[in-house]
């Protein structure tokens, strides 16, 4: 029994970090209709920034806050120069190869300057674990669920209460439209850029003290949380929010039930078969446009 | 009947003629040139195995300055000439056709992994070029499958020797005889477990458990729960340091604490990233430049500081065996020059086997002999344990953790 608590504790700790990623996904998807395809290297900046600044002598919830600053610059800067000028058509798929490159540019230029060996970040949450019905769960793993459901509702209160959240789905609903208003579709969508931006640099910040912070940290849990955003229905909050906690939860049990190795393969398989019996993603709707 | 004028005659002999000169300059084996002063070495200098390429550096460079500021080798200056393989076999190939036709070395040295130097094995051997790794543990990278290995020696570990040095360590550590075994699912990790599993039937020792993880997996708490419901009270590890830092840090979660005894993928950086976790994790290896240094190995510390300003301290060598076996293959390698009496690579490579040594790491008395097995330098009696202990790699003979378990 300790062991099935075992699963869950730290699935559900793994599962938040992916929807953390896909929260990310979903917000760039919304405003753009593209994403960071290599999101996964603004995440990693999240820790390897931290590990810096607090090595610069800043506090940890200063430099926190500073890596996450320069990863929502980051994710605007993004924006304009790889993704705008090349998505302008409507099939558009260039900044699917602009977003790679640049995140290829940004792991190596971290590997070279920063290094290629993790660094520990410690933090008073990952010095001992909390003990809960014979399985054990460090506090900062259980932040994570916790800030992610803060996150989630604090999105959900954004979108919906502030002019900015609402001019967000203006655009999201339709550009063109949110444009006759008098919304700049272009400044909206780079403020969501910056915004994922921000969401993945605080993900990368919060799993750094259990993973170590390294330039490659971003890669496979990149990956991850966008085959999370897929498998939901890369354009529901909730939706994307679920599947992370539930894929991460899953991943653990393949691990304990049937193979640890196979673990991926298992849970590219289950993505594939989702896909097929739900095109649109599991708590996606079908688009219906008026012609 | 056509008539073949005399001209096309005269054209077709001579074109013959200058294909069989280029074919018998092509056939000539490189190892008849004369080659020329210089060790060359593929390893990794960028991506995420960069530090091993430093680690490696610091020691060969040091011990050419020191052979170089006695007067070099049959009067003339060793040079370094280091060419970047970012870990990747196709790469090191690339390398070492250059090292060996183009720049001619007279040797090459080998880097951390071992499916380079297995990929290097057919080019080394149609260059004849000596081959030295100094890191690459796998078996076959000495063992060719064919049995005729002529041209690649190491100064390291080997595999197939370091399985039974951790079973018997193990064995002697462990409370209850249940031993299981993690590894890493690469060719490396892959290619030690029937190694191990081989020692620990020789042994007559079962194997408790057998579990394995990926590279970069962060939570291995699902294979600790079988270890742990297995039994196992020490592990025998068979990875590097990101994945034992995330295997220990499972480990205290679980409140399971079983003795890991490693395999020399854990370097120093173990101790960093997994602090306090790391205390008492033994590790085999050649060498390390953590704890009381006999004098030599103090001067060879002090002068790869003095010539490396980035170290510190000895923590800042993340790879202390690999920096430790580098030095004493270029002194071997040196050594063989001086008694082939000239730079050539055949005359070389047979001197190897006539070269007696006392290194940092071992004495080689002599450093190979001519069958396969003994391309090796490093014999298993040189192997040592080593322990992480206040956030040092020291000999375990030097930590409160040197005496087996009793109880």
């Amino acid at each position: 029994m300790s062991s099935v608590l075992q699963y869950l504790l730290t699935g559900l700790s793994a599962g938040a970090i992916y929807a953390m990623i896909a929260l990310g996904f979903y917000v760039m998807w919304s405003a753009a209709k593209a994403v960071n395809f290599t999101f996964g290297d603004i995440f990693m900046l999240g820790g390897v920034l931290t590990v810096l600044l607090r090595e610069l002598g800043l506090p940890l919830p200063m430099a926190a806050a500073g890596a996450i600053l320069i990863a929502a610059l980051a994710g605007a800067v993004i924006e304009r120069v790889f993704v705008r000028p090349f998505n302008r058509e409507a099939n558009a798929i260039g900044w699917m190869l602009t977003t790679i490159a640049v995140g290829t540019m940004i792991e190596s230029a971290t590997t070279a300057t920063y290094g290629s060996i993790g660094r520990a970040m410690p933090t008073p949450l990952v010095e001992q674990p909390l003990r809960i019905g014979g399985a054990g769960i460090y506090w900062q793993e259980l932040l994570i669920p916790v800030v992610l459901l803060g996150l989630t509702f604090s999105l959900e209160g954004f979108y919906r209460r502030t002019v900015l959240g609402r001019a967000m789905r203006a655009v999201a609903y339709n550009r063109v439209a949110a444009g006759l208003v008098g919304i700049d579709a272009d400044r909206i969508t780079m403020l969501a850029f910056a915004l994922a931006g921000g969401i993945g640099a605080l993900a990368g910040f919060l799993v750094a003290p259990i993973v170590q912070a390294s330039s490659s940290m971003g890669v496979v849990v990149g990956l991850k949380g966008f085959l999370v955003a897929i498998i939901a229905g890369i354009a529901n909050a909730p939706g994307v929010v679920i599947t992370g906690l539930v894929y991460g939860v899953m991943e653990k049990f393949i691990e304990a039930y049937l193979s640890t190795a196979a673990r991926d393969a298992i849970g590219f398989t289950v993505m594939i078969l989702v896909l097929l019996l739900f095109p649109q993603g599991l708590f996606g709707r079908r688009e219906v446009q008026k012609v | 009947m056509s008539r073949i004028p005399p001209l096309s005659i005269r054209r077709a002999v001579l074109g013959l003629g200058a294909l069989a000169g280029f074919a018998l300059g092509a056939a000539a084996p490189a190892s008849a040139q004369r080659a020329t002063p210089c060790i060359g070495a593929s390893w990794e200098l960028t991506g995420p195995l960069a530090h091993f390429g430093f680690a490696l550096r610091a020691g060969v460079e040091t011990a050419l300055a020191e052979i170089n500021a006695a007067g070099g080798v049959l009067g003339q200056q060793l040079r370094l000439v280091v060419y970047d393989d970012v870990g990747e076999p196709a790469r090191a190939v690339d390398n070492g056709r250059r090292i060996g036709e183009r720049d001619n070395c007279i040797a090459m040295l080998g880097g951390f992994r071992t499916p380079n130097a297995i990929a290097l094995r057919e080019p080394i051997d149609e260059m004849g070029l000596p081959w030295i790794g100094v890191v690459s543990a796998g078996t076959q990278v000495i063992e060719h499958p064919n049995g005729r290995n002529q041209w690649m020696f190491r100064v390291s570990m080997k595999d197939r020797w370091v399985a039974p040095f951790l079973v018997n360590t193990a064995r002697a550590r462990s409370r209850s005889g249940r031993i299981g075994i993690m590894y890493e699912g690469t060719a490396w990790g892959q290619g030690a477990l029937p190694e191990l599993v081989a020692s620990m039937r020789a042994n007559n020792t079962t194997v408790a458990a057998t579990e394995t993880f990926n590279i970069a997996d962060t939570d291995m708490t699902a294979q600790l729960i079988r270890m742990r419901d297995a039994g196992v009270d020490t592990i025998m590890f068979w990875g590097v340091d990101r994945e034992a830092t995330n295997i220990v840090r499972s480990m205290d979660r679980l409140g399971y604490r079983p003795q890991i005894i490693s395999a020399w993928g854990i370097g120093v950086q173990f101790a960093q990233t997994a602090g306090p976790l790391a205390e008492g994790v033994i590790v085999a290896g050649t060498f390390t430049w953590g704890g009381q240094l006999p004098e030599r190995a103090q001067g060879v510390l002090a002068r790869m500081q003095a010539r490396f300003p980035e170290i510190r301290t000895p923590a800042d060598l993340l790879m202390p065996s690999g920096t430790a076996n580098a030095y004493d293959a270029v002194h071997i390698i040196a050594e063989a020059l001086k008694i082939a009496g000239r730079f050539d690579r055949t005359a070389f490579r047979d001197a190897l086997y006539r070269v007696n040594h006392q290194g940092i790491v071992a004495n080689y008395a002599p450093a190979f002999e001519r069958t396969q097995e003994r391309m090796d330098a490093i014999l298993p009696a040189s192997y040592r344990l080593l322990v992480f202990h206040n956030g040092a790699l020291i000999p375990l003979e030097q930590s409160p953790y040197g005496q087996p378990r009793t109880n």
